[in-house]
């Protein structure tokens, strides 16, 4: 069970995580291909997928996988293991991501062949 | 009630959509023709049946509580359904099975429309499961499969603006759902648990210090979706480039359920009534905004947009203010804004299927082709803009009572003059459609096909009954203002005993 | 899309039954050792479009084709729900165990843990292929 956390402990993994997350919004935001801008938003669900991992660390845990002698001992095991939770959280974030990838290359691929370019700023006729 | 009627009403949707294609292949193998299209019909129409189902018991005063695979809540996932929440399922229901209805006809010259009918129904799951579920990380999913069928729905047709549009509103989008998962790990982080009665319940003693931040990136990735000024800019050129029957679906059912989603983590989760005062003010800002924009435009579905946002306004105004009236108000403005923005989106649709073309400057004088289209536009026009008889005066007279009884006149005074604008524009649109001098090419012009009229009559029938009968729309409402309002009957029915 | 050359073919064609096999391991283990369903579709469907880099996308249109992963995804999506409703039918609620638990650490175990995987790990294979062959026609520009 996870209790509430006092303070903000400021790891070294938190904060390449948020690094991770404003380098992916730099890219989302301030680039000129729509390419690198699927990759900024790449890049920005990753720092916070890792984010999200991090969280569940318990100092000095174990893996949450049961295996060998922790068999006879699961009590002992649930006070050790890492928290689970969030690596499940992950792996569903993580395959919603694939599908908006997928989506949006598809995007760039037809705005490519109607505009004849992949910058953003010339796509732009829909002004009124 | 139907047993297990909660968690059928989500898997419905869903197992029609998983079947829709092997239905599509299956259909053209035998040659039957409209095949998928009853299959649609019938599947939303189950829907619709099963969530009526559940009004009886909810508005009793009871909250559902669906555990999914046995497992107690705070470890597994449950599904808690009270008037709020079957008050959105009602809307969502109800939008979709008049929607499909309408999309039988309007569809039928594209192409692909496997996928159509597969991304409507996948939509619609979505939808469903936001309305119901009890956990916010499956919030969070639902929520995603929603937005993820929604950037498809938007490039249908795949022509150059549908592409543009769906591009740029893919890429606002994305990042709002991304600072909602920001949001959902920084709540595991300080509580530890992801059901949203659980955390309403830890987060009491929390200081505020700590949950601003997910507060400011839940409201900001809520407001994206909902199209809160200043992060509207998505929503015109997205609702202009898709096909009309998505649009109505949008303007309708993802629209609540963005405003749904907002008020269960604002108000429940975080119990912040105090941040009432931003939405009202921001509420003020978007109706007016939108009000504006629309009296500009020459394209009758880039108004109807820029109206869109302008209702989205009165509805946050009247949830703001945060009293009984203000709430009860902009929850019955949230029901008529359904009902009358679907119905002018499907006129718009039915306008282009038989014309060709939206452009105000390029139609006119089609009152004599279209008359029974043109009377139900007026219908609409007249209840969007709040004038007696329909239920639009209905609600936004609760809110301008509830904007007086809070202590702000000033708020009453700007949604008035702001319902004059809105009475203006459609005026004008109504004048350049259905009034004037008619172009010669416009001169073969049939009437609305009937199945297309069909939805747009009952839901011109709804708007008159509720305008002339207010009462049934406060006691339609006033079960989830009730929920709204008292956070606690939520928790302890989740935890406690359930 | 042509193939490449004849050493590409022939490793391809060698480690396919490998990678395909590592695929299935990960999605059947998914209650004991970490994956499930989602990692080890992925590997299933990056071995098969391993093969189809390979040998280029005409010939494996006629073993794999649209039509077959079609069919696949809604087969898998629809064999999780009808397993959810297993738990429906005979118990109380939905994705409710009704299926016998077994040992911990057996590889039949687990209830429906490992049955839920395998539709997810089918639907998830189908799908990324699927995926992958839809970018393939928007990129030769035919309509599908």
């Amino acid at each position: 069970m996870c209790e509430i956390h006092r303070g903000v402990k400021l790891d070294f993994i938190y904060i390449i995580a948020m690094m991770l997350v404003a380098l992916g919004l730099y890219c989302l935001l301030l680039k000129r291909n729509l390419i690198k801008m699927v990759i900024g938003l790449a890049v920005l669900t990753d720092g916070i997928h890792l984010f999200l991992i991090s969280l569940g660390y318990r100092a000095g845990g174990v893996a949450a996988i049961v295996s060998g002698d922790w068999f006879s001992d699961l009590p002992g095991f649930a006070a050790r293991a890492v928290d689970p939770v969030p690596q499940a959280l992950v792996l569903t974030s993580i395959v919603i991501n694939i599908c908006i990838l997928a989506l949006a290359l598809s995007l760039a691929i037809y705005a490519y062949r109607h505009y004849g370019t992949l910058d953003p700023s010339k796509i732009r006729r829909l002004k009124e | 009630m139907i047993p297990h009627a909660p968690i059928l009403a989500i898997l419905i949707p869903l197992f029609a959509a998983f079947l829709m294609p092997v239905v599509g292949i299956f259909a053209r193998w035998k040659g039957l023709k409209r095949a998928r299209e009853w299959f649609a019909i019938a599947a939303v129409l189950v829907e619709f049946a099963i969530v009526v189902s559940m009004l009886p018991a909810v508005w009793g005063g009871q909250v559902l509580v669906y555990q999914l695979g046995g497992w107690q809540p705070p470890w597994g996932i449950n599904l808690a359904i009270d008037g709020l929440n079957l008050l959105v399922a009602l809307i969502v229901a109800g939008i979709g099975t008049l929607v499909m209805i309408y999309s039988f006809v309007y569809m039928e010259r594209d192409t692909g429309l496997d996928q159509y009918y597969t991304l409507f129904l996948l939509i619609l799951a979505g939808m469903m499961g936001v309305a119901l579920t009890g956990d916010i990380f499956n919030l969070y999913v639902f929520f995603e499969i929603m937005c993820i069928s929604s950037y498809a729905l938007v490039a249908f047709r795949r022509n150059w603006q549908s592409i543009e549009a769906s591009i740029k509103y893919m890429i606002v989008s994305s990042l709002g759902t991304s600072f909602i998962l920001l949001g959902v790990a920084l709540l595991y982080g300080l509580a530890g648990s992801l059901n949203i009665a659980d955390l309403a319940q830890k987060l009491g003693p929390v200081a505020s210090s700590a949950v601003i931040v997910p507060l400011a990136l839940f409201v900001t990735g809520f407001g994206i979706k909902i199209a809160m000024v200043p992060l509207h800019m998505w929503l015109p050129d997205a609702y202009q480039a898709a096909p009309s029957a998505v649009a109505a679906l949008f303007s309708g059912a993802t629209a609540t359920v963005g405003i749904y989603a907002m008020m269960r983590v604002v108000y429940t989760l975080f119990g912040a009534l105090a941040i009432g005062i931003m939405f009202a003010t921001l509420g003020l800002v978007t109706m007016v905004l939108g009000a504006f924009m629309a009296l500009v435009q020459r394209d009758l579905k880039r108004l109807l947009a820029y109206s869109c946002i302008s209702q989205i306004g009165y509805i946050l105004l009247g949830i703001g203010l945060g009293t009984t009236l203000g709430i009860q108000g902009g929850l019955f403005h949230l029901f008529n804004n359904a009902i009358y923005k679907t119905m002018l989106f499907m006129i718009v649709g039915a306008i282009i299927y038989r014309v060709g073309t939206s452009n105000m400057d390029e139609l006119g004088g089609l009152w004599k082709n279209m008359p029974v289209t043109g009377t139900l536009f007026v219908v609409g026009a007249l209840a969007i803009s709040g004038v007696p008889p329909f239920n639009g005066f209905a609600s936004k007279w609760t809110i301008y009572v509830a904007g007086i009884e809070a202590g702000q006149p000033v708020f009453t005074i700007i949604a008035l003059i702001t319902s004059a604008l809105t009475l203006a524009y459609f005026l004008k649109a109504l004048n350049s459609i259905f009034l004037g001098q008619r172009p010669a090419h416009l001169k073969d012009v049939k009437e609305t096909p009937r199945s297309m009229l069909l939805p747009i009559i009952l839901l011109a029938v709804l708007c008159v009954v509720f305008g002339v009968l207010p009462q049934l729309g406060i006691d339609l409402v006033r079960p989830a203002q009730e929920a709204l309002m008292n956070s606690s009957g939520y928790i302890s029915a989740v935890l406690g005993g359930a | 899309m042509a193939g490449m050359t004849v050493i590409v073919r022939t490793i391809a064609r060698l480690l396919f039954p490998f990678t395909f096999l590592f695929g299935a391991y990960i999605v059947l283990h998914g209650h004991l050792t970490p994956g499930g369903g989602f990692p080890g579709g992925v590997i299933i469907a990056a071995s098969v479009v391993m093969l189809i880099l390979a040998y280029g996308i005409e010939q494996a249109q006629k073993r794999v084709g649209f039509l077959h992963a079609e069919i696949l995804e809604s087969v898998g999506g629809m064999a999780i729900v009808v397993l959810g409703l297993f738990g429906l039918l005979l118990g109380i609620s939905f994705l409710q165990n009704v299926f016998p638990l077994g040992e911990l650490g057996q590889l039949f175990s687990a209830g429906n843990l490992p049955l839920l995987y395998l539709g997810v790990g089918v639907k998830v294979a189908a799908g990324i292929l699927l995926i992958f062959y839809a970018l393939l026609y928007t990129f030769r520009g035919d309509e599908e």
